[in-house]
C-alpha cells in the first residue's frame, strides 16, 4: 500500500476490554468446538496439549518455563507501565502457583487486561523527517502451514515459525548471530520456548540449559520480552512485542532500555514474532536501526 | 533489499491498562490511535490506511468492532481499511 502510493501513513490498532468483559475468558477456557467432547476446552487447553506432548518427546517442562516467566517478570519490574510492576516473582513462587490447565500454571499464561495499543508505519524517507529515530522494518516472513491444531502434522515443531524467521532474516540480509534481542509473542511461556527453538537459538530439549544462565532477563546475552511481555506487561496480540521492539530501537525505554542501562547489547537488530491459532500461523519481523 | 526503499514504525500509542472498568473496546482503539498519531507528530488527516489487528469476538453487549467504526470515530477517511483475521 505504501509502495503503491495508496497510503502514506498506515495506522495499526488493537483495543479490548478483555478484563471487564467475558469475551477473552470465553475464548481461553470455553468449548473450542466438537472436540470439546474429547475434553478440549479453549485455547489454553490447546496450548497445554502441545506443551504436554513436548514434555513427553524431549526435555522440557516447568523447569524450563520457570526461567521464561521469572525473567519476563524481572523486565516488568523495570517498566512502571507493566501490570506486574512491583510484583516480583521467584522460581519458588512460580513452582508453587496453581495450574490453569496442567502443565500450564498461572504465570505460564498471558495476562487478561483492558487496554489498547497502536503503531504507525510509513516509508523510511518520510520517517526521517519525523521526531523519533525510525524503527526500520528490515525483513518480514510469514508461514502458516495449517489453520487448526487438529490439522497440524506436528504438535511440537518445527512450526511455521522456522520458515517465517528464515524468510525475514534473508530479506533483511542478516543472520541469527546479528540479532541483539527478541520480542516474542508469549501467549504462554511454552510459546516463547518453541518459537526461539524454531528460530534456531537452541535444539529441542536444550532450552532448559539455554535459558538457565539468565540468558533472556536483564543483563542477559539475548534479552527477550523486555517490557515484561504478555506474561507480565499486558496483552495486545502481536502489538505487545512489536511496540516494545519499536520503543527499544527508538531508545525510549528508560530503566529497561537495552544497552548500558541494563548491561545488555545496544539494539541494532531485534527479532519480533507473532503466532495465531494454536501454534499454527506465524509471522516474524526484523526491526532495526539504520 | 534496498534499505532506502523500506518502511519504518514512527509512532506508538499506549493507553491505561489492566483493570479499567466501564470502557468499550472501541474506546481503547481510539485512545491508542490518538496517542500514536500524537507520538508520531503528524496531523490525523495524514493517516490514509487503517488496519485493525486480529481480535477476539466482541462481548455480547457490544457490536463487533470494525475498522470503519474506528475511522469514523477518529474523524479520518482512509483510502484503505482492513480487519486482520485471527
Amino acid at each position: 500500500m505504501l509502495d503503491a502510493g495508496l497510503c502514506r501513513y498506515v495506522l495499526i490498532s488493537y483495543g479490548h476490554n478483555a478484563f471487564s468483559s467475558a469475551s477473552l475468558f470465553t475464548m481461553l477456557m470455553d468449548f473450542a468446538g466438537d472436540d470439546a467432547v474429547f475434553g478440549h476446552f479453549g485455547a489454553t487447553g490447546g496450548y497445554a496439549l502441545a506443551a504436554r506432548r513436548a514434555m513427553h518427546e524431549f526435555n522440557t517442562g516447568p523447569q524450563t518455563w520457570k526461567h521464561i516467566a521469572v525473567a519476563q517478570r524481572a523486565w516488568a519490574n523495570l517498566n512502571p507501565h507493566a501490570m506486574m510492576h512491583g510484583k516480583p516473582m521467584s522460581f519458588g513462587d512460580y513452582l508453587s502457583s496453581k495450574y490453569v490447565v496442567e502443565p500450564l500454571r498461572l504465570p505460564d499464561n498471558c495476562l487478561v487486561n483492558d487496554g489498547g495499543r497502536a503503531v504507525i508505519i510509513t516509508t523510511l524517507e518520510r520517517a526521517r523527517d519525523l521526531r523519533h529515530r525510525p524503527a526500520v522494518i528490515l525483513g518480514l516472513g510469514q508461514h502458516n502451514p495449517s489453520v487448526q491444531v487438529t490439522q497440524s502434522g506436528t504438535l511440537t515443531g518445527s512450526t511455521g515459525a522456522r520458515k517465517a524467521c528464515e524468510t525475514a532474516l534473508s530479506m533483511a540480509g542478516v543472520t541469527r548471530d546479528d540479532v541483539d534481542a527478541c520480542q516474542i509473542y508469549d501467549c504462554f511461556t511454552y510459546t516463547v520456548e518453541l518459537t526461539l527453538q524454531d528460530y534456531g537459538f537452541f535444539g529441542p530439549g536444550e532450552g532448559e540449559s539455554w535459558f538457565s544462565e539468565g540468558t533472556i532477563g536483564p543483563g542477559g546475552r539475548m534479552p527477550v520480552n523486555t517490557s515484561g511481555g504478555q506474561l507480565s506487561e499486558a496483552y495486545y496480540m502481536g502489538l505487545t512485542p512489536l511496540s516494545e521492539a519499536t520503543m527499544q530501537i527508538m531508545g525510549r525505554c528508560k530503566d529497561r532500555q537495552l544497552g548500558p542501562a541494563t548491561q545488555t547489547k545496544e539494539p541494532s537488530i531485534i527479532l519480533v514474532s507473532d503466532n495465531g491459532g494454536i501454534l499454527q500461523a506465524h509471522s516474524c519481523c526484523v526491526l532495526g536501526r539504520i | 533489499m534496498d534499505r532506502e526503499k523500506t518502511h519504518a514504525i514512527v509512532g506508538v500509542g499506549y493507553t491505561p491498562q489492566g483493570r479499567v472498568p466501564g470502557r468499550t473496546s472501541l474506546s481503547f482503539h481510539l485512545e491508542a490511535c490518538t496517542n500514536a498519531i500524537n507520538d508520531a507528530g503528524i496531523p490525523k488527516d495524514h493517516i490514509d490506511g487503517l488496519i485493525c489487528y486480529r481480535h477476539f469476538p466482541a462481548p455480547s453487549d457490544e457490536n463487533d468492532l470494525t475498522p470503519h467504526l474506528v475511522a469514523q470515530h477518529l474523524g479520518i477517511e482512509p483510502n484503505y481499511l482492513s480487519q486482520d483475521a485471527n
